[in-house]
């Protein structure tokens, strides 16, 4: 249930266009790289094109706790 | 193993052996029956013209390790043994060593199962430098596993056992018990679709063919271990026959989405086939290494059928069993009936780990070749761009 309520928190790392960058802090859009936006965003931020298409993975959470160090 | 390699043959000249079909085949006898017994010609030998003795000329000499042995003298033991696997790579070795003394023997590699990832980059940019190696023929993924390190990323040690789910959540990949973290391959990605701007710019919609693309990665990536760096500074061609079925496919979709498929790069594999072809028909004597199979195999020997002589020299290094008709696997017995192989060449298949057989094979070959040795690569290759 826990992972549940984080996926739909509006962060890049749960949205499902990213993969990593700089494991955890930093991911790679691609949908924002074929807009010829920059694509590196932080895991934390979203966008306005964010949609929830969970990747189940880790970066939320790892992010978070190293900001939490 | 070839016809020389083994004990029995030179008891039997090809003519004495015509001459026992002529006499003991009936006429009768259907082509296919006749082919069979044709290909007996070694049970034949052992039938009718050798004696007992003959046959138990060559004890096996066990191995033995007294202290320090080199790579070679180990292989030099498995030759005396002769046996199974060891005797299979001891020939390898063999095949190898002659291939490279023969100075007008172009030297084809083909690679394909993932043996860039798992370590053996350097050993075959080296073997590039050297003259050791005249041609590849890769998958385009072994390329970009070069490519991957080329520009600063690595892969790691990882466990058959891992548990992939927890993996996936990590963002990391694993190829058997090699990882590598997905930002290497993003990173990647970013770095290529560059390059594929800056390649497709210069070129102007000229196409090219995978041999020319890779040689444009080679230029531009700088690192003297990666395997298309060492090709593109030794004039060795690189081709990718089978370029879309990797990285380098989506790199292209990256790429070209971002320029709404306009002025994009063009690679054509049907560009290779002329490029490849002409090498094996200027070559005098062709010979092959294959790492794996498939695709990359079959484009090595379809381009020595193309020239009507087939190879001189095969050493196949696969896991892979010929009952599914897969390449492969396939038998080089096989590929002689297709005239890809000549049916006297110098051959053998080794069934074990490219990982295990082939840096083995390196090192006896060097050991053997001393450390003056120089090859020259042959002049029949030309100039490559």
């Amino acid at each position: 249930m826990k992972d549940r309520s984080e996926e739909k928190q509006k962060f890049c790392g749960n949205c499902g266009s990213h993969n990593a960058y700089d494991y955890p802090e930093q991911v790679f859009c691609t949908m924002r790289f074929l807009k010829n936006k920059e694509p590196i965003v932080k895991t934390l931020w979203h966008c306005e094109d964010w949609h929830l298409n969970s990747q189940e993975c880790q970066c939320i959470k790892d992010a978070t706790r190293k900001e939490e160090k | 193993m070839s016809r020389s390699s083994t004990p029995f043959a030179p008891l039997l000249s090809d003519s004495a052996l015509d001459e026992f079909v002529r006499r003991t085949a009936p006429y009768s006898l259907k082509s296919t029956e006749r082919l069979f017994f044709d290909q007996l010609e070694n049970c034949v030998c052992v039938r009718i013209f050798m004696r007992r003795k003959d046959l138990l000329s060559e004890p096996v000499k066990h191995i033995k390790i007294n202290g320090k042995v080199t790579v070679d003298q180990l292989v030099q033991q498995f030759s005396n043994s002769g046996s199974f696997g060891a005797g299979r790579l001891s020939v390898a070795c063999d095949i190898y060593e002659k291939m490279i003394r023969e100075q007008e023997c172009t030297i084809f590699l083909g690679l394909a199962g993932a043996v860039v990832p798992a370590g053996m980059r350097s050993l075959i940019a080296d073997l590039i430098r050297e003259g050791l190696i005249n041609v590849v023929v890769s998958t385009g993924a072994n390329m970009v596993h070069d490519a991957i390190e080329a520009l600063g990323g690595h892969h790691y040690k990882g466990h058959w056992l891992m548990n992939d789910e927890v993996l996936y959540k990590h963002h990391v990949y694993r190829i058997y018990d090699v990882l590598v973290p997905e930002e290497d391959f993003i990173k990647l990605d970013l770095k290529l679709t560059g390059l594929y701007d800056e390649i497709a710019d210069e070129n102007k919609g000229k196409t090219l063919s995978s041999r020319a693309f890779a040689w444009e990665l080679g230029k531009r990536l700088d690192d003297p271990n990666s395997i298309l760096r060492a090709a593109y500074e030794s004039n060795v061609p690189v081709f990718l026959p089978a370029v879309r079925d990797s990285e380098l496919g989506y790199v292209y979709y990256l790429h070209a989405s971002r320029r709404g498929f306009k002025d994009t790069l063009v690679v054509d594999a049907f560009k290779d086939v002329p490029e490849i072809i002409g090498i094996c028909r200027r070559s005098p004597i062709n010979g092959m290494i294959i790492i794996g199979g498939g695709v990359p195999r079959n484009t090595i020997q379809s381009a020595a059928l193309a020239t009507k002589s087939g190879l001189d020299y095969a050493v196949v290094i696969t896991m892979d069993r010929p009952e599914t008709g897969g390449l492969s696997g396939s038998t080089l017995e096989e590929t002689i009936s297709w005239g890809k192989v000549k049916g006297n060449a110098d051959k053998v298949m080794v069934f074990a780990d490219a990982m295990i057989v082939f840096p083995i094979m390196a090192a006896s070959v060097l050991d053997r070749l001393g450390k003056g040795f120089k090859r020259i690569p042959p002049k029949h290759l030309g100039k490559f761009e």
